[in-house]
């Protein structure tokens, strides 16, 4: 008889589900605080992108710039090691997804405003309207429900990267598969990881076609598909 | 004599080099209707818009009820409160529904709370004939149909002078005339009107005073009979004939 058989390493990874779903439990949560941080940092970035000029414009463009020539890991690792931001490797690895997601999404709503035909904020000044209030009232809403399919892509990229907390021992979804595995308790290497890719797929799917909703539910009667 | 509801003092604009206005002046006061007509590149949407200050002007006055409108202290939102206007593309929020196009104004510019401005925003859809596209997007309606909301979104605001840029020259040609008799309803209840357009039925029809420019100068200026029957200017009737012509091709 073999020392492992087959019927034994699944067998291995389903008394070890508990810990792989508290992984997962945490790299939802990690996707989830990121994005948040990528939304409220890059949609006022992306704003001012379009709407501002000098100087602001000029250090935000900068930023991004920076943020997206950087590899995750890169940053991941100089946040926690180099520069030692927060001795909680959650917290570091929100702000190294949530600055990298920010630089990203700034874009997609760079271009989704500028998608904005310029001529109906004009008719929103025609009436008086101050230009934030205009942006706000007419341009914002417009420019959200565009960003939907942008946005979607980059809630899939933010929860795979999630992934990259490994190096900062952040107890993730893929550190747990690897903690079980190099843990010297079992050769379920195979059996392990495909259980850690079966979880990222089935939450990149659901969480796709829960925007696809989204967009359904706020897509504009008569108008273009977001 | 009271002051003319709108008046422009030698009003001069230039996009660097490109001199697009060059000294127009004229008045007109409540309820006149001005057509303003004029070969294309000539000034005439840049003339509309300085009125309501979407364009600033480089030299000249603009008075409007006596107030002058381009010191450098004029509230330009509180100026368009009082000056509607209704645009060549529509322009319309994409977003909002026609009522909600109607009454956005209202509830963010007037502060109206949302049943008086639904109230007003009814009233002024029956007034362009839409009060049964209400609920329709945008996207969901006609030229036609976009323009009146247009029409309608402008007038929620209870302006003193309405301009209109071209309102029908994007629209098929079978749709023009449901745009014009509504502009024709609102000359004929007195509505102040500043029109460039070479609708030449609504200008012989519902006009006040011809303006004819070209070159950014108000060549002739004058009541419709006057300016298309006997034209003063070599000028306007080389224009009116060249009009004329591209109607009769067409």
């Amino acid at each position: 008889m073999p020392p492992f058989p087959l019927q034994s390493d699944w067998a291995f990874v389903a008394g070890n589900l508990d810990l792989l779903l508290a992984g997962t439990g945490i790299t939802i949560g990690l996707t989830a605080a990121s994005i948040l941080l990528g939304f409220l940092l890059g949609f006022p970035a992306g704003a001012v992108e379009v709407y501002s000029r000098g100087p602001l414009k000029r250090a935000v463009e900068s930023a991004g710039v920076v943020l997206r020539g950087t590899p995750l890991l890169v940053i991941i690792i100089l946040l926690f090691f180099g520069l030692s931001v927060s001795s909680s490797a959650f917290v570091t690895a929100t702000i190294a997804l949530g600055l990298r997601s920010a630089a990203y999404q700034s874009q997609i709503f760079r271009g989704a405003l500028q998608s904005v035909d310029e001529g109906q904020l004009e008719a929103a000044r025609a009436i008086g309207m101050g230009r934030l209030q205009a942006i706000r009232s007419v341009v914002v809403p417009q420019a959200l429900r565009r960003s939907v399919p942008g946005f979607q892509n980059e809630f899939t990229i933010v929860l795979k990267d999630t992934s990259i907390a490994i190096v900062i021992g952040l107890g993730e979804l893929l550190t747990v598969g690897q903690n079980l595995y190099q843990g010297g308790q079992s050769t379920a290497a195979l059996e392990i990881f495909l259980t850690v890719s079966l979880i990222y797929f089935v939450l990149t799917f659901v969480t796709n076609r829960s925007l696809d909703y989204v967009d359904d539910h706020f897509s504009i009667p008569g108008g273009e598909r977001a | 004599m009271s002051d003319p509801l709108l008046e422009l003092d030698d009003v001069y604009k230039s996009y660097g080099e490109e001199q697009v206005l060059s000294g127009v002046s004229f008045e007109m006061d409540a309820g006149d209707v001005d057509v303003v007509i004029g070969p294309s590149g000539s000034g005439k949407s840049t003339m509309l818009r300085c009125v309501n200050r979407l364009t600033e002007i480089n030299g000249g006055d603009i008075y409007l009820d006596g107030d002058c409108i381009t010191d450098a202290d004029t509230d330009v939102n509180e100026l368009r409160k009082q000056v509607g206007m209704v645009f060549q593309d529509f322009n319309l929020f994409a977003h909002l529904t026609a009522l909600g196009n109607v009454t956005l104004g209202l509830r963010k510019v007037r502060d109206m709370d949302k049943a008086t401005a639904q109230e007003q925003g009814y009233e002024h859809l029956e007034q362009v004939g839409l009060l049964d596209q209400a609920d329709s997007y945008p996207a969901e309606l006609s030229g036609g149909q976009k323009q009146r909301v247009g029409i309608a979104r402008a007038l929620a605001m209870d302006p003193k002078l309405l301009l209109f840029d071209e309102p029908t020259s994007a629209l098929d040609p079978e749709l023009v005339g449901e745009v014009v008799e509504v502009m024709r309803d609102l000359a004929a209840e007195g509505i102040t009107m500043l029109v460039v357009s070479h609708e030449m039925g609504f200008a012989r029809s519902a006009a006040s005073d011809i303006i004819f420019l070209d070159d950014g100068q108000i060549v002739e200026h004058g009541p419709p009979e006057q300016l298309f029957e006997n034209p003063q200017a070599a000028r306007t009737g080389e224009f009116l004939s060249r009009l004329e012509t591209a109607h009769e091709e067409e």
